[in-house]
């Protein structure tokens, strides 16, 4: 469905993507995870005909880049991106009418993605009177007008309350099942665990991490994870180590990498005699794949140091 | 050719959409030129007949203080918003062409200056006031004007406003002087003969003697050609500006 080969972008003397390569297929929700400034922007930007890229190649359903493949696109913008002053559906038919859809194509169209959306309370609301999970639904909806073949979402839940999230994430769920492939960026972890069939983990312009959240999962040298609060977290760090445990020390706490899997009792009864202030027991997630990854990461690709310790 | 029509009706149908539900804006468009218009037609009239002083002044307010904030300031302000709420972005992603683009935007202005033209003229005649010339050639004055400001105001909107607050400044700045100078508000007689000489390089001077002496005076073409050949010069000139610094704006859009 989209291909991208070997793409590379510099503004000035800042490589901003370097020989990024990855691929989305048919149905598949693709999530591309990264910092600020790892090129997740640039990359949507070249999809969408917007940048040039320097080098590299990218089809979408075989079609090389250019003015044609626009229709083969839908951008769901950060920011909320529509006409305030109009109504959701005065915003889907002057979309409708600049992607060329016409009569009773576009009337169809509109209607079904009013319906698909649960837009039918807000279709003749003016934009700026809706709330802001109702503005996304539009700026969504907007997106979809033209049924694009791959969607790209650019943070779409970002500043939403929980409520108005999980509701866009059942929505861009249901998505997949409409045979619209999605290209979803993000920085919240949990978002993507939740959504994508594929994860990719951009640093510096080049993806260091990729494959199903399974997959990825491996790349961490651990069954469990155990994240400890304490204040004599050297002495935790040293008996830790004393079990074979490697272990990272992420936003103030001590993160244990367990070989096997442990019940807390366990774990709590190794550590007998430090004090504790709190300890959790977690599944291995993408949040410590991403940790992991972007921390072991060099210029040479993935390197993963089962040594322990803090670097 | 039919999908650049629709492109250029979708844009011209959107714009006239929020035209309307921005009320006010719409009502200042018409309360200024007929206040303006009152004024100076009871100034001039000097207490006696009407009839000759709304003749001679509804073609001046009409450009000066009709056509000018709304076909100069609209545009401008419609640029800055599309790039405040982040629309221009959502264009550019789409396949619409600058081009429909910008020929939409001149429609929506041409349907206001028409409502402005038929609301000036209606107070206008109301007082006595007539539109002597020919209709046509009135038209196509009008039409030349509405080219030239829409034009101008996408080169003030692209090359000199990026935010709402940013408006006024350069519209007042460079747009104000003009219309002293074209004569919007006094006959062009009383200026002295250097500031004369520098009025004919003013669209703005033409735009007013053209209509005056068309709508005022029934004069024909070839009296008015030389003004013609000038907005016509000056409606490619600020059509080619305003191209080339839409171009350049959508190239920074285009970076993010």
């Amino acid at each position: 469905m989209i291909d991208v080969r070997g793409l590379e972008k510099s503004f000035g003397d800042k490589v901003v993507l370097d020989k990024l390569s990855f691929s989305i297929g048919h149905n598949d929700i693709y999530g591309l995870l990264g910092p600020n400034g790892a090129g997740k922007t640039t990359t949507i930007n070249i999809l969408c005909n917007l940048l040039d890229a320097d080098a590299g190649t990218i089809s979408i359903q075989g079609n090389p880049i250019s003015e044609t493949t626009k229709q083969l696109v839908g951008l769901v913008p950060q920011e909320i991106s529509i006409y305030q002053d109009l109504t959701c559906k005065e915003n889907l038919q002057f979309f409708a009418r600049i992607y060329g859809l016409q009569g009773s194509k576009k009337a169809d169209r509109i209607n079904a993605l009013i319906n698909e959306l649960k837009l039918n309370t807000y279709e003749n609301v003016k934009v700026s009177n809706m709330s802001g999970g109702w503005r996304r639904r539009v700026n969504i909806a907007v997106a979809l007008v033209h049924s694009p073949a791959i969607l790209i979402l650019d943070e779409p839940t970002a500043g939403l309350d929980i409520e108005a999230r999980y509701e866009l994430w059942e929505l861009i769920r249901n998505f997949k099942h409409s045979g619209v492939s999605i290209l979803l960026t993000t920085h919240q972890l949990e978002e993507a665990e939740r959504l994508c069939s594929r994860i990719g983990i951009l640093q510096k312009g080049c993806i260091i991490a990729e494959g199903p959240l399974d997959k990825l999962r491996t790349l961490v040298p651990a069954k469990q994870i155990a994240v400890i609060e304490t204040a004599d977290e050297q002495v935790l760090c040293d008996k830790a180590r004393s079990f074979g445990w490697e272990h990272r020390r992420y936003g103030g706490r001590v993160t244990l990498l367990l070989p096997e899997k442990y019940t807390l009792k366990d774990v709590v009864n190794k550590f007998n005699g430090i004090p504790l202030s709190s300890i959790s027991l977690q599944e291995v997630g993408l949040e410590h794949v991403y940790l992991e990854v972007t921390r072991n990461h060099s210029s040479d690709g993935i390197k993963l140091t089962p040594t322990g310790g803090d670097k | 050719m039919i999908k650049l029509l629709n492109e250029i009706m979708a844009v011209t149908n959107r714009i006239m959409i929020e035209l309307i539900r921005m009320r006010r804006g719409l009502i200042f468009w018409v309360v200024f030129p007929t206040l303006m218009l009152l004024l100076f037609g009871l100034i001039y009239a000097g207490g006696s007949s009407t009839t000759k002083s709304f003749d001679a002044t509804a073609p001046g307010i009409l450009i000066g203080a009709a056509f000018f904030f709304s076909c100069l300031g609209g545009p401008v302000a419609l640029i800055v918003a599309e790039r405040e709420r982040r629309t221009l972005r959502r264009l550019l992603v789409s396949p619409l062409k600058p081009v429909s683009y910008f020929f939409g935007i001149v429609m929506a202005y041409l349907v206001i200056a028409f409502g402005q033209t038929i609301i000036v003229y209606g107070i206008a005649f109301l007082f006595g006031g007539r539109f002597h010339g020919s209709l046509l050639l009135g038209l196509l004055i009008i039409v030349l004007s509405v080219f030239s400001f829409v034009g101008a105001g996408f080169y003030f909107g692209s090359r000199f406003t990026k935010r709402t607050e940013d408006v006024n400044g350069p519209v007042a700045a460079f747009g104000v002087p003009l219309l002293v100078l074209g004569g919007t508000f006094f006959p062009v007689s009383i200026l002295p003969s250097y500031l004369l000489a520098l009025a004919y390089l003013d669209p703005i001077f033409h735009m007013n003697q053209a209509l005056k002496a068309v709508s005022a005076l029934g004069k024909g073409m070839g009296d008015i050609a030389i003004h013609l050949i000038f907005l016509a010069a000056f409606t490619v000139f600020t059509l080619f500006l305003g191209a080339r610094s839409y171009r350049s704006m959508l190239r920074q859009e285009k970076k993010g």
